[in-house]
């Protein structure tokens, strides 16, 4: 009898099923970037640049071209959400992790997240 | 679920700088790494094949795997840079002290050897210059009958778009010839701003032209795969391997693990244990007879 009362005293389920039957349209990905010195700052517009110049050397003008997203930018730890087409999620993906430099120090892009869904990943 | 593991993180002397990189590759979720030392072989002089340093001299606390809850794993690893068919001795003692073997052919004919004859588990594949020659099916094909593994590095390609190119080529023409079957990614790199996290190498090994399980199995299960085939190579099939126990220090202890090896019934065992010692001192004797018999081999030879 103890029992079947502390489940009902349970508060209800807080998770949600997404369910998404076609592929996507954009894919979402928390990343932060780790940097040698960790007082550099940076700005939304210097950090999407960044990002920018990495999909350029690795994949030249077209790649550079490819549109994607920074919906969010938290300066102080430095992370972001970045919203890209999901048929250039791997290209995205790989120049972030080929990325190792920013003004001749050290850096490294550490993906937290990759979601099909905004709302999860925010 | 698989386990993430990183088999190549070059051994350095700075013991400051080696728990950085090991608290980093625990943090970003590789539950096995392995220390790599390489041993450049050269045809002239008494070749000196380094030895493992011991690893509670180069870490005091493991640090513990992220999302796992359990300490990170610590492998030696031995590479050998060959530049010669005679720089690999086959079963040579000082290969044992190390938990994973790994080759570095720098021609085509030593390509040819290692995929062939070679007991290695690793075959590395250079990355950071154009390749000296081509693959050929015949030989990667003979490599994976035999479950060896070739290894494909990614840190030069962060640090130099020069090295990326020849990273990216010398992959794409590897994953050409035999289809991102047996190959694994790995960092090679003793900086932790330069290692990255385990899905971030599976998407990287995309761009080598692998599927996406592929590359995931580059990460993980062809790496578990490289470590059961390491094991295999120090037992007989995986199946028996001898222990050499001292005889002098401790007799009581070792004693009863070699008879639990022999026999099957180690309560009978234990029995004749209490009631006489002489009996234990013969079954040593027998136990230890292996590895003194090969030992009088290799000196003879």
């Amino acid at each position: 009898k103890e029992r079947t009362d502390i489940k009902l005293k349970m508060p209800p389920a807080v998770y949600e099923r997404v369910v998404v039957k076609n592929s996507p349209v954009y894919q979402y990905m928390k990343v932060s970037l780790v940097l040698e010195k960790a007082q550099t700052k940076l700005t939304a517009v210097e950090f999407k640049h960044l990002i920018t110049t990495g999909l350029k050397s690795l994949y030249g003008e077209v790649g550079a071209a490819f549109p994607f997203d920074l919906l969010t930018f938290e300066e102080d730890t430095l992370t972001a959400v970045l919203r890209i087409y999901s048929r250039g999620l791997v290209r995205l993906w790989s120049s972030l992790t080929l990325l190792g430099f920013f003004q001749q120090q050290r850096c490294a892009f550490r993906v937290l997240q990759v979601s099909r869904t905004s709302s999860y990943t925010l | 679920m698989s386990l993430f593991m990183d088999l190549n993180l070059p051994f350095t002397a700075d013991k400051k700088r080696l728990k950085t990189l090991l608290e980093t590759a625990a943090h970003l979720g590789f539950s096995t790494v392995a220390i790599n030392y390489v041993h450049k072989a050269q045809s002239k002089g008494k070749q000196e094949i380094p030895k493992p340093t011991p690893l509670d001299q180069l870490v005091d606390e493991l640090p513990i795997v992220q999302g796992r809850s359990r300490p990170i794993k610590i492998l030696n690893r031995l590479t050998i840079l060959v530049t010669d068919t005679n720089h690999y001795r086959t079963n040579a003692a000082e290969y044992k002290a190390y938990d994973i073997l790994a080759v570095h052919p720098t021609t085509e004919k030593l390509f040819h050897a290692a995929c062939m004859t070679f007991d290695v588990d690793i075959i590395c594949i250079t990355i950071t210059e154009r390749l000296p020659f081509f693959f050929k099916r015949a030989p990667i094909n003979a490599a994976r009958e035999r479950g060896v593994m070739f290894e494909v590095c990614y840190a030069a390609a962060i640090r130099d778009s020069t090295m990326r190119r020849y990273t990216l080529t010398n992959g794409l023409a590897l994953v050409e010839r035999n289809n991102g079957k047996n190959v694994i990614i790995s960092s090679g790199t003793d900086k932790a701003l330069e290692l990255r996290g385990p899905y971030d190498v599976a998407n990287l090994a995309q761009l080598f032209g692998m599927s996406e399980a592929e590359a995931k199995d580059g990460v993980s299960s062809n790496c578990r795969s490289v470590l059961l085939h390491a094991e295999t190579r120090k037992t007989a099939s995986g199946i028996i391997y001898t222990v050499k126990t001292p005889k002098d220090t401790e007799p009581k202890e070792t004693d009863t693990d070699t008879i639990s090896m022999v026999t099957d019934e180690p309560p009978s065992a234990k029995k004749r244990k209490t009631s006489a010692e002489t009996d234990t001192d013969t079954v040593s004797m027998v136990t230890d007879e292996p590895p003194s018999a090969k030992k009088q081999k290799t000196s003879a030879s």
